[in-house]
C-alpha cells in the first residue's frame, strides 16, 4: 500500500530548505515506526517521494508525500499511520491528511499546477490585472541552469486580487513546465515599476494540483481510498 | 527578547542558509530563562552546522536543561553574510531557544575546541554587547565561562574569560549553576559571584592566576548522557546517533593532546550503551549510530556492542558505523561488518613514514600492519583508502619524508594489484592528507618549536613532488593556519591584542581555509607588535617555566618529560590497559582505567 499524506509547512520551520524537509519527514517516519520498505542494495534507502520542491521562506499547506509500505511488515490502517506519523512530526511541520493510494504513477510525474497566495500588497494589484489581461507576458525565470526568458503568462493559469489587496494565482509546476513563484512575483513588481525588495511578500503555498479532463484535481481526489482529514483543519479555498 | 518581525521579515530571506538561525528544532528545550533559578547561553564559537557535531556541547545542554531549575539554551557564530545583518539591524546574538539576547543570560559559556575559533568568541562577544575584556565587564553583564580542550591552555585568552573550566565539565556545569543560583538568591554583586565561582574544583580564575586542577569523571556510567538529541533541519557535519563509548585513550601516541588529557580510560558499559542507543534512536529518528571516542576500536567489547546494535537497530533501517579505525585486521573485520552498506572509503592515520618516526611519535603501527590492513580493505572490494600523515614532527628528516612517499606509492600499487584481480585496477584511488605538527600543551611534544613556515613549505613541496602519480592525490594543510595554531596552543597573555586586533580588522573562522586570512592577521601582529613565532617556532628547556603549567590536566610532567626523552631515543612505550603503568599520573581523584566487562561494577 501507498500511504499519501499532505503536510503543512508552517511559519517556524519556513526558512527549512527542501532536503532539510524530506529529511526530517524521514525521521518522524522512522519515531513513528511506520513500516515503511526499502530500496534493495548496498544501501537501501527508505522508499518515499515528494510531489514537488519548495523555496526557502516559502510557507506551504500543500505538500505531499507519498510512501511505500512494506508489504512484508506488519498491517498498518490510513488512520492509525495518520495517527503515530502525525505524533512525530518536528516543530513547524505537521500532517493534516492521508489516504491510501492504489494507482501506479508518481506524485511528481502527476502534478501540474500548484496555487499560492501572497501577502497583501497593494502595489502589485494593477500590475496583476494588467498581467490576467495579457496573452503573452514575456520576463526572465530561475531555472535549475540559470536565468532564462520565457513567457510568464502562458505558465500562469489564473490570477486574481482577494480581499485586502493579497495575491492568488495558480502556476505551473512539476517537470513539464514550472513556474516559481517569487519570479511571477518579480515579473509583476517590474511591470509596475516597483522593486520587489522593497515589498518583501510572504508567499504561502495553498494547493497542488494534477489535471484530469482539463479540471484541476486534489492529489488525494484520484485513485485514493479511506481519506483522514485533521480535525478542525480546513484546506485553503483554492485546493 | 530581538525583534522577531525584523529577523523573520528583514534579515533572514537575505542571508545564506537562514536555518542556522532559527531553532525550533526537535527536542529542543525551549521554557525560557525568566522561570529559571539560573541560565546559561551555551556558545559555539563555530558555525551551526559545525558546532551542533559535538557530542559534549549536546552533553552540557541536556544537563542543564534536565534540572527544571536551570535553562539552558544555544547560539552558534553568525556566517559574515549574518554578522553584517546583524550589525546592519542593531540585532544582538540571542539564543536560539526563545530569541533572548545573550546578555540576559545569567552565563554565557563558550566551548572552545580549537585555538583557531578565538576571533569568533570576541565578534559573538561583541554582538552579546558584552565588554570583550573581563576586566571591564560591569554589574549587569553575563560572566562568561570557557570549557573544553583549549582550556588546558587558556592563557592567550585569559583576558576575555571570567572563568575557565578544565576537564570534563558534566559535573562542574551543575555546581556553577548551582552556585548562580544561590547567589543571585542572596543578591550578590557580579564580582561576588565570580569569585565563589572560582572557589569550585576544576574552575581556573584569570583574574587570580589560581593553579588549578581539572575535573574527571570517575565512572562514566554514573555520568548523565543525553536520551534526546536536539535533531537540525539543516545537515550538520555529524548529523547522527553518536554513542560515547568511551572516555581517555592511553595508546599514547606522543603528539596527541586528547590522548593525555583525556586520561585514564573510561568505558561505558555495554547495557547502558543499549539502553542509550535504542533511546536516541526512538527520540531522534536517525537513521546511524556511530560509535564515538578516540578510538572506539579499541572498546573492549566492541564486538559483542556493534553485534547487538546491529541486531536490534537493522530492521529499522539504522547502520552501526565506527569512525575511527586501527590499523589492523581486527578493525577492518569489524568495519566490513559495520559497513555493509557505506562503501565510501576506509581512513587510517599511520601518521609518519618510517618505523623510525613511527616508533618516536609511539604510534604502535608497524608497515606490515599498514599494508595487510591496505590489502584487506582492497581486496574486499574498497577503491579508496585514506591515509593521514603528520610533517614537522620533532626528530624528523628528509628520509622521513621520503618514507611517507614511499609508503603511498607501495598502498596505490597494493590496491592495483588487488583491483587488478576483480579487472578494475584503475579505479583505485589513495588520498592522502598531510598536516603539520601543531605542539600542543600538556603533551611530551609541548616543548618542541613547530618548523618554521618555510621549513614547512619547503617539507611540502618536497613530498607533493615526490607523490606525483595517478591514483594519488595529496591534500596539504595551510602552514600559515598550523603556525597560528601553534603559537595559540603554546602562548601566553601576550597574545590577547592581536587577536583583538584581529577581529577588529575583519578576521572570522580562521580555521575555514577559505575565511582564513594570514594578511590580517599578519597585520594585526605587526600593529600591536607581538611576534607568534616567539610561541609558535621556539623550543621550551625543560626546566624553564610553562605558560600553561599552573594548569594541571592529570598527566604529570614528569611523565611528559620522560616520554619526551623516550621519544629521542625512539622508543615505545607501550598502553597501560596492556603492558605496565607508566605511571602518568592520571589516576587519581577517584578516577582509574574502568574497562566494561573487566573491572566493572
Amino acid at each position: 500500500m501507498v500511504l499519501r499524506v499532505r503536510i503543512v509547512k508552517g511559519e517556524e520551520a519556513r526558512f527549512v530548505p527542501h532536503l532539510g524537509f524530506m529529511r526530517a519527514f524521514e525521521r518522524a517516519m522512522r519515531r513513528a515506526e511506520i513500516p515503511v520498505a526499502y530500496s534493495e542494495g548496498y544501501h537501501p534507502l527508505p522508499k518515499f517521494s515528494f510531489a514537488s520542491a519548495l523555496g526557502v521562506g516559502i510557507t506551504s499547506e500543500a505538500e505531499y508525500a507519498d510512501i511505500q509500505l512494506d508489504p512484508d511488515g506488519p498491517e498498518i490502517g490510513v488512520e492509525e499511520a495518520f495517527d503515530a506519523l502525525g505524533a512525530k512530526m518536528p516543530p513547524g511541520l505537521a500532517v493534516v491528511a492521508a489516504c491510501s493510494y492504489w494507482g501506479k504513477s508518481s506524485l511528481a510525474s502527476r502534478v501540474e499546477y500548484a496555487s499560492y497566495r501572497t501577502s497583501a500588497c497593494p502595489g502589485l494589484n494593477d500590475a496583476a490585472s494588467v498581467f490576467a489581461g495579457l496573452c503573452t507576458s514575456p520576463g526572465m525565470v530561475t531555472t535549475k541552469s540559470g536565468q532564462k526568458e520565457v513567457d510568464i503568462r502562458k505558465l500562469v493559469r489564473k490570477i486574481s486580487v482577494a480581499d485586502g489587496g493579497a495575491l492568488e494565482f495558480v502556476c505551473a509546476c512539476g517537470g513539464r513546465a514550472h513556474l516559481r513563484p517569487e519570479n511571477l512575483l518579480a515579473h509583476l513588481s517590474s511591470i509596475a515599476g516597483a522593486n520587489l525588495n522593497a515589498v518583501r511578500l510572504r508567499i504561502h503555498r495553498t494547493g497542488l494540483f494534477f489535471v484530469e479532463n482539463g479540471e484541476l484535481v486534489s492529489p488525494m481526489a484520484c485513485k485514493c481510498k479511506d481519506l483522514v482529514i485533521a480535525k478542525g483543519w480546513k484546506p485553503g479555498e483554492l485546493s | 527578547m530581538v525583534d522577531k518581525q525584523v529577523l523573520y521579515e528583514e534579515i533572514l530571506p537575505q542571508v545564506s542558509q537562514p536555518v542556522r538561525y532559527v531553532g525550533n528544532e526537535l527536542n529542543s528545550v525551549r521554557r525560557g530563562a525568566s522561570e529559571a533559578e539560573a541560565s546559561i547561553l551555551l556558545a559555539f564559537p563555530d558555525v551551526y552546522e559545525v558546532g551542533m557535531s559535538y557530542i559534549g556541547f549536546k552533553i552540557l545542554y541536556e544537563i542543564v536543561n534536565s534540572s527544571p531549575r536551570f535553562v539552558a539554551e544555544r547560539a552558534f557564530a553568525p556566517w559574515p553574510d549574518m554578522e553584517a545583518q546583524m550589525r546592519l539591524y542593531n540585532l544582538p546574538l540571542y539564543g536560539l531557544e526563545t530569541y533572548s539576547s545573550a546578555s540576559s543570560f545569567d552565563v554565557i559559556g563558550f566551548t572552545l575546541q580549537y585555538e583557531l575559533t578565538y576571533t569568533n568568541v570576541l565578534a559573538m562577544l561583541d554582538l552579546a554587547g558584552v565588554p570583550l575584556r573581563a576586566e571591564v565587564r560591569t554589574e549587569n553583564d553575563p560572566i562568561v565561562i570557557a570549557g573544553g580542550p583549549c582550556g588546558s591552555n587558556p592563557e592567550p585568552i585569559a583576558a576575555f574569560f571570567d572563568l575557565v573550566v578544565v576537564g570534563d565539565g558534566e559535573e562542574v556545569i551543575v555546581e556553577i549553576m548551582s552556585e548562580v543560583a544561590r547567589k543571585k538568591r542572596e543578591g550578590a554583586e557580579r564580582a561576588d559571584i565570580v569569585n565563589s565561582l572560582s572557589e569550585i574544583s576544576g574552575v581556573y580564575c584569570p583574574r587570580h592566576k589560581n593553579p588549578v586542577r581539572r575535573r574527571v569523571v570517575a565512572d562514566l556510567d554514573e555520568a548523565e548522557f543525553p536520551r534526546k538529541f536536539v535533531v537540525p533541519f539543516l545537515e550538520a557535519v555529524h548529523d547522527r546517533v553518536a554513542l560515547e563509548v568511551m572516555r581517555g585513550c592511553t595508546r599514547g601516541c606522543r603528539f596527541c593532546q586528547a590522548g593525555m588529557i583525556y586520561r585514564p580510560v573510561r568505558e561505558r558499559g555495554l547495557d547502558n550503551l543499549c539502553s542509550l542507543a535504542e533511546d536516541l534512536v526512538r527520540s531522534t529518528g536517525y537513521d546511524e549510530i556511530s560509535l564515538l571516542s578516540l578510538s572506539s576500536a579499541d572498546y573492549t567489547q566492541v564486538t559483542e556492542l556493534s553485534r547487538r546494535l546491529v541486531e536490534e537497530h537493522a530492521k529499522r533501517g539504522v547502520t552501526v558505523s565506527l569512525p575511527s579505525l586501527r590499523v589492523d585486521s581486527f578493525s577492518l573485520e569489524l568495519a566490513r561488518e559495520l559497513e555493509k552498506f557505506r562503501r565510501t572509503g576506509l581512513t587510517f592515520a599511520p601518521e609518519a613514514g618510517t618505523q623510525r618516526m613511527r616508533d618516536v611519535i609511539n604510534k604502535g603501527v608497524t608497515e606490515e600492519d599498514l599494508m595487510s590492513a591496505a590489502r584487506d580493505a582492497f581486496e574486499s572490494g574498497w577503491d579508496l583508502v585514506k591515509l593521514y600523515f603528520m610533517i614537522g614532527l620533532p626528530h624528523e628528516t628528509d628520509e622521513d619524508l621520503d618514507g611517507i612517499a614511499d609508503l603511498c606509492r607501495r598502498v596505490l600499487e597494493l590496491g592495483r594489484s588487488a583491483a587488478r584481480k576483480r579487472g578494475k585496477a584503475g579505479r583505485v584511488r589513495v588520498n592522502v592528507s598531510v598536516s603539520s605538527f601543531v605542539p600542543k600543551p600538556h603533551t611530551p611534544f609541548q616543548w618542541y618549536g613547530q618548523n618554521s613556515r618555510e621549513e614547512l613549505a619547503r617539507k611540502q613541496d618536497y613530498l607533493r613532488e615526490r607523490m606525483r602519480m595517478r591514483g594519488l592525490s595529496v591534500s596539504f594543510h595551510d602552514v600559515e593556519a598550523s603556525f597560528l595554531e601553534a603559537a595559540f596552543a603554546r602562548g601566553g597573555r601576550e597574545l590577547a591584542p592581536a587577536i583583538e586586533r584581529a577581529m577588529a580588522l575583519g578576521c572570522r573562522f580562521d580555521g575555514w581555509s577559505d575565511q582564513f586570512r594570514a594578511d590580517l592577521w599578519r597585520q594585526a601582529f605587526e600593529e600591536v607588535g607581538v611576534d607568534p613565532s616567539k610561541w609558535a617556532n621556539a623550543s621550551y628547556d625543560f626546566d624553564q617555566r610553562l605558560p600553561w603549567d599552573h594548569i594541571d590536566m592529570g598527566v604529570s610532567k614528569d611523565f611528559l618529560r620522560r616520554e619526551a626523552e623516550r621519544a629521542a631515543k625512539a622508543e615505545l612505550t607501550p598502553d597501560c590497559r596492556t603492558g605496565a603503568c607508566t605511571g602518568c599520573g592520571a589516576c587519581a581523584d577517584g578516577a582509574r582505567t574502568r574497562l566494561a566487562g573487566g573491572a566493572w561494577r
